[in-house]
């Protein structure tokens, strides 16, 4: 159990798990920070059907496992005739789960603005748009940063789901290490050990974040 | 094509019963985590070495992926000598990691209630026992409610899990029902409807909680 022969020998094989790992968050991040952005800007300033809509999209998303959503993708897309390389596929699941969590984040940053500031903006006559570039957006965003953040390290956590519908990266990596050694502990440990490096990092950024926040600059 | 209603006739029953499993490990998980994320709430407010360790174990859990510590108390244990079976790994796996969680939200609970509190408690002569039920937990149960309400949602999705490590729960019911019938869009349209009806009666009896307990606002 003390022999760390079998985690020496696979490292870089996990790390190369990790890189992919990494590669595949990084790619699924921007469409759910946009999608998110786009779903939390509708659910403010949209009409009733459009927030209605919203609401049910959250609803689902909310209350269905991500692993429910992504083994029916894995069935169901081929079926439908989508021929999307399973990376594709996975990303575009990942990226529609999370969307709906980002949304929550930047909803609760616009809405947590004081009114006083909408006010403001509109008593200088500015345009919508314009009140969302240079008045809104840029303190909302502020606020949302850290609860954002928090959330790309709970990403980066979920994408070793996809090593249940076969995709390879770290967990899938050292599942196939673990079959060839025999050392659950080890490897898996070591699998763990380098998910807390990346996940600890967004934490601390967004612990930085937050502080920022609290106290001005 | 969907809703194939002799289909869903002879499925909902089995989903049922993996439901019961389901239901099964989100309960225990939120009950044993309600204590567990206190203990490591209060252990974590001490100064000394205990209070480091606290800290040390809440980063851990919650910065690695719920699967990586499945397979390490799943496939690990088992190596060592004294296997656990997937029902005990898995709710050994989900107590850790949302233990880390729930301490977190006790401890932000805490930290909620401003120093004043204590201070005009003390103020108007109470003291130990009195100030804390009147004053101090009121507050701190009012803000811990919603978010301990979304660990909860959040548990009943992670449960799905543990299908990764056999478990016959609604997921693993689903994949088998899948396999042998190939008939996609039934199963998971009767596997969402569960998991949405036990989200959505978890929110409802979160916010009944809330509305029940939290007299302080």
């Amino acid at each position: 159990m003390t022999n760390l022969n079998p985690l020496y020998h696979s490292f870089w094989y996990l790390l190369r798990g990790a890189g992919m790992t990494v590669l595949m968050a990084g790619v699924a991040i921007v469409p759910a920070t946009l999608f998110g952005m786009a779903l939390a800007l509708a659910q403010v300033f949209a009409g009733r059907v459009a927030q209605g809509a919203i609401v049910v999209y959250l609803f689902l998303m909310r209350g269905i496992p991500l692993l429910v959503l992504l083994t029916f993708a894995y069935y169901l897309l081929p079926l439908t005739g989508i021929d999307l390389p399973p990376f594709w596929g996975v990303v575009v699941v990942i990226s529609l789960y999370y969307a709906a969590f980002m949304c929550e984040v930047f909803r609760a940053g616009i809405l947590s603005l004081p009114i006083a500031q909408w006010d403001a903006a509109k008593s200088l006559g500015m345009p919508r748009g314009l009140m969302l570039r240079i008045v809104v957006l840029p303190q909302a965003l502020r606020l949302a940063a850290p609860p954002f953040v928090s959330l790309c390290a709970n990403l980066v956590k979920a994408t070793s789901l996809v090593s249940i519908v076969g995709l390879w990266e770290l967990t899938m990596a050292s599942r196939e290490i673990v079959e060839r050694t025999l050392a659950p502990f080890q490897i898996f440990l070591g699998a763990a050990a380098i998910y807390f490096c990346i996940c600890y990092s967004l934490a601390l950024y967004g612990r930085h974040l937050e502080r920022r926040v609290l106290h001005g600059h | 094509m969907p809703f194939d209603l002799h289909f869903l006739a002879r499925l909902m029953p089995e989903l049922l019963e993996g439901a019961k499993v389901t239901v099964e490990l989100a309960v225990l998980t939120m009950a044993i985590c309600l204590v567990w994320g206190l203990v490591v709430a209060l252990a974590q407010s001490t100064r000394g070495p205990l209070g480091w360790l606290a800290g040390a174990y809440i980063q851990i859990v919650r910065n690695t992926p719920l699967l990586i510590q499945m397979y390490l108390v799943y496939f690990g244990f088992s190596m060592a000598g004294f296997g656990l079976s997937g029902f005990a790994s898995g709710l050994l796996a989900l107590c850790a990691q949302n233990g880390g969680y729930v301490a977190e939200i006790y401890r932000g609970g805490l930290q909620a209630v401003s120093p004043r509190q204590y201070e005009s408690g003390r103020a108007l002569g109470m003291r130990g026992r009195t100030l804390y039920t009147t004053v101090i937990l009121p507050q701190v149960v009012a803000r811990v409610i919603p978010p301990l309400t979304n660990q909860g949602i959040t548990i009943i999705k992670d449960t799905a899990q543990v299908a990764a490590i056999a478990v016959m729960e609604i997921m693993k019911v689903s994949e088998i029902w899948v396999e042998k019938s190939a008939n996609t869009y039934d199963v998971f349209f009767g596997a969402a409807l569960i998991y949405l009806g036990l989200t959505s009666i978890t929110g409802v009896v979160g916010r009944l909680a809330e509305r029940r307990l939290a007299f302080a606002q």
